[in-house]
């Protein structure tokens, strides 16, 4: 059985935001923060990694090749910035090798003569997520953030975090979520539907503009048609698919658990803030939508 | 501490979910399980410490043996463990020739119970820099350097401890210790690979994997993995360095201790064996050919967390292709993505029947896999005669269908009842000619592996007296035929004969009791082989099981039929045998 609380009505909710890295923590504690407020900013690992044959370039043994570099693990490099010269002839005859990207020196190997280049780390932001308070600060990483509110969990999510103002579209559980009822007026809305939403509702929703759908179930099949690949293991959380859904029962149609159903009717027009962040084996994270009071 | 008594036991399984115990102890002379306990894995938070669970699941075997752990640990028994939680122990290989150095090191890995999160090799086609990547993005619990023979591959060794160096490859858990490299590659590079390694890596020689070209030397290997295990990967987990002090003997790799039993049985049996552990997000094999033991792991595919990866492997096709019912695409597809994210405890007929369809295919795919490591070493020269082109000793893989006596089925797949546990092993991995078939009805061939080095008259006792339960010997002709398939004439040991015959296509059971033995002469139909040749007679002896003597003559290859009512037909044969 799932080791998880479908829903908890007027809690405490604590979220810890992290970089994941070190970087810099923008507010203090104490601050009263809103959900798109920046948290935290820093500079993450390039994925692009080039890899440079020196010795060949310059035309040296991998063994000597040390002698002839101007630049060592660790330094910055720019874009065609010469990273080794060999000069011969007193100077006539000169084979530069030049770095291919700016970035980083992160390997030289002496070998093989091969230097790695890291491109130059990336920005990036943690925002809040919640509104609430910051209650504790985590030097260089982020901050614990509380609030009041309540949350439904879901079993499977799609997409990462989103937010938006909660509008339920059916007027029962077993009721099935179709692409008649979403219109432009749902931009940036957090649509509840109830049992099932069909493959057509899940892109009108995403065509509208919507922030997220929340529903009982959807078919692993349409699920497969939205995202263009079968899903395999539950890790989801990076699709771009143009919204985030949350499924809160399973797949096929599943009339929507009551007591999340009654949560998001009570709260229509409300802020909802939407993960649809699953790990289901290996840290057990399910989906959620919070309600802040 | 109390005085431990030499002849009781309590041996503990830590899995992910569930930590499982069991009293064995020594009476008249005789071992016996007094008893198990059972109770929830407390590795994670609340708790953080996994002896609690140890201690609530011995507490249950309180009524059969008084009170046997304390604070201070074991009172009055010898406490033996295995453990996997955590996914098992995680492992990159890394070697110079993939099919040489690298399968060898593959199996001394996979033997120890390990689950391959990274395999490299200095043939491996990817440029070095995402081998780099892919070995520090990917954080294993331990990692094994093997490659050249003794005397052999030298600089091609140094390039590969080179990357490893580059890689700086950090442990999965903890950040206070440095991960563990086994270097069991060419004796002489031993210095050089230290040389480089011990800065940055917990690093150890022993003795080469492969000191030859024509033999495999796995057992240092195993060992020193072991050894890492308990000493840098198990105690960095909650609760474990207080394990550590109460256990007689080292923590294994569950997989480990299952592999051991597996092998020694088949070795005391002198039977050559094939094992599947099907498990939520795994699939094990683990074969014994000619005293060969070989495992394979294929990580992912199973019947709970990996369902949907198993569907998205095979296709829907294959697993429509195992339904007694047509049944809609859509709702297949539901029901297997219910199994994955809901991780039920009751199924629904329907979802007993694709559980038993996903089964099946899983288990084929590691029988496929497992004949690619289960094979004899690569890279030496054979020279072939006209006789040897028909021996099975040149075979690619050891896995030989008609000359497997012992079939073991482990996991949940096999909770179902006989009948469908039967179905399912002779669906997947098709035997020929004479099978033992078998099921770990209570999951204990991990007790009974700890306990084979402490008293190995325990561990049988466990494994064929509590845990090992005989489904039936099998009779199944190969080929393909029409009419009667199997004539057969039974004579029980009280000299009473009978005479059966089955038709191609049919399934039938014979009733021998579990244990009997029965003299048998069968003779195969038209087209069909029992292992003696086309049409030839097969003489034997054969042992009743649950399900008494199953004969299978709906002939090999197996061709799952058009019509679904066959399907249907074919299990119901064996389905009103009950539950266990």
């Amino acid at each position: 059985m799932p080791r998880y609380t479908a829903v908890e009505n007027n809690i405490i909710i604590r979220k810890t935001r992290r970089l994941p890295t070190v970087g810099d923590v923008l507010v203090k504690l104490c601050e009263i923060v809103r959900e798109d407020t920046i948290i935290a900013r820093g500079r993450v690992r390039n994925p692009e990694l080039v890899e440079v044959r020196v010795d060949q370039r310059i035309g040296v043994d991998p063994y000597n090749l040390s002698g002839y570099m101007l630049k060592a693990e660790g330094n910055a490099v720019k874009k065609d910035e010469v990273i080794a010269i060999r000069r011969s002839f007193f100077g006539k005859s000169t084979r530069v090798c030049r770095s291919p990207i700016d970035g980083t020196i992160e390997i030289f190997s002496k070998s093989s003569g091969k230097v790695l280049i890291r491109g130059e780390p990336l920005p990036i932001e943690v925002k809040a997520h919640i509104p609430g308070k910051v209650t504790e600060l985590l030097p260089g990483e982020g901050v614990v953030l509380e609030c009041k509110g309540s949350i439904a969990r879901g079993v499977i999510g799609l997409g990462g975090e989103t937010h938006g103002f909660i509008e339920s579209l059916v007027d029962a559980p077993d009721e099935a979520l179709t692409n008649g009822l979403i219109d432009k007026t749902h931009a940036g809305k957090i649509i509840v539907g109830g049992s099932f939403a069909t493959l057509e509702a899940l892109r009108k929703a995403a065509s509208v503009g919507a922030a997220a759908v929340v529903v009982g179930g959807v078919d692993e099949k349409d699920l497969t048609e939205l995202l263009g690949y079968e899903l395999g293991f539950g890790v989801t959380g990076q699709e771009k698919i143009g919204l985030n859904l949350i499924v809160t029962e399973g797949f096929g149609a599943n009339p929507m658990n009551s007591e999340a159903f009654q949560l998001f009717k009570e709260h229509r027009g409300r802020l909802a803030c939407v993960d649809g962040t699953t790990q289901i084996r290996t840290r057990m994270l399910r989906p959620e939508v919070i309600i802040p009071s | 501490m109390a005085v431990k008594n030499r002849d009781a036991f309590v041996v503990v399984d830590i899995g992910d979910a569930e930590t499982k115990a069991t009293l064995v102890q020594r009476e008249n002379g005789v071992y016996r399980l007094m008893g198990t306990g059972e109770a929830e894995t407390t590795l994670d938070a609340p708790e953080l410490d996994v002896t609690i669970g140890i201690c609530r699941a011995v507490e249950s075997l309180r009524k059969f043996g008084g009170r046997l752990l304390g604070e201070e640990g074991p009172e009055g028994v010898r406490l033996l463990c295995s453990s996997s939680n955590g996914g098992g122990l995680y492992m990159m290989v890394a070697s110079v020739i993939s099919i040489i150095s690298g399968e060898s090191a593959q199996r001394a890995a996979l033997g120890a119970g390990a689950h391959l999160v990274g395999i490299f090799s200095k043939d491996d086609p990817r440029p070095e820099y995402r081998i780099i990547e892919n070995m520090r993005d990917t954080r294993p619990d331990m990692f094994l350097l093997a490659g050249g023979t003794d005397g052999g591959a030298f600089n091609q060794v140094l390039e590969m401890a080179s990357i490893i160096k580059d890689a700086d490859i950090k442990p999965r858990f903890g950040s206070d210790y440095r991960l563990p490299v086994i270097f069991a590659g060419n004796i002489e590079a031993r210095e050089k690979v230290a040389e480089k390694l011990t800065e940055l890596y917990a690093t150890r020689a022993v003795d080469n994997v492969r000191p030859v070209i024509e033999r495999e030397n796995l057992g240092p290997a195993k060992e020193a993995i072991y050894d890492s295990y308990m000493e840098h990967v198990i105690t960095h987990s909650p609760g474990y360095e207080r394990l550590a002090k109460w256990v007689d003997g080292p923590i294994l790799p569950t997989q480990a201790a299952i592999g051991r039993m597996l092998y020694t049985y088949a070795e005391r049996r002198n039977a050559n064996l094939l094992a599947v552990n099907v498990g939520g997000s795994t699939t094990d094999i683990y074969s014994v050919y000619r005293g060969v033991f070989n495992r394979s792991l294929d990580a992912e595919l199973g019947l709970t967390y990996g369902a949907m990866n198993v569907l998205k492997t095979v296709g829907i096709e294959r697993i429509e292709r195992w339904l007694p019912e047509a049944m809609d695409e859509r709702k297949i597809r539901n029901i297997v993505g219910n199994l994955m994210v809901l991780q039920l405890e009751k199924f629904s007929t329907d979802e007993r029947l694709i559980i038993g369809a996903l089964a099946r295919e899983v288990i084929r795919i590691g029988a496929e896999e497992h004949k690619k490591l289960a094979s004899r070493l690569k890279g030496i020269t054979i020279r072939r005669t006209i006789a040897d082109t028909f021996a099975q000793s040149l075979e690619p893989t050891y896995l030989d269908m008609g000359d497997t006596q012992v079939i073991i089925g482990m996991g949940t797949a096999f909770d179902g009842s006989l009948g469908d546990a039967t179905m399912l092993l002779l669906d997947s991995l098709e035997p020929i000619y004479l099978t033992e078939l078998y099921i770990d009805r209570a999951g204990l061939i991990p007790h009974a592996g700890m306990l084979l080095g402490e008293a190995p008259e325990a561990a049988f006792s466990v494994l064929t007296g509590e845990t090992l339960l005989r489904l039936g010997t099998c009779l199944i002709p190969a080929g393909k035929g029409e009419g009667e398939a199997v004539k057969i004439n039974l004579r029980r040991q009280d000299g009473k004969t009978s005479d059966e015959s089955v038709n191609f296509g049919e399934i039938k059971t014979l009733p021998i009791l579990n244990g009997e033995t029965c003299k048998i002469e069968a003779i195969s139909g038209k087209g069909l082989n029992l292992g003696k040749g086309k049409e030839k007679m097969l003489d034997a002896t054969v042992t009743g099981g649950a399900l008494g003597l199953i004969i299978d003559a709906r002939g090999r290859p197996l061709k799952t039929p058009d019509k679904k009512n066959t399907i249907k037909r074919w299990a119901e044969v064996l389905s009103p045998a009950g539950s266990r």
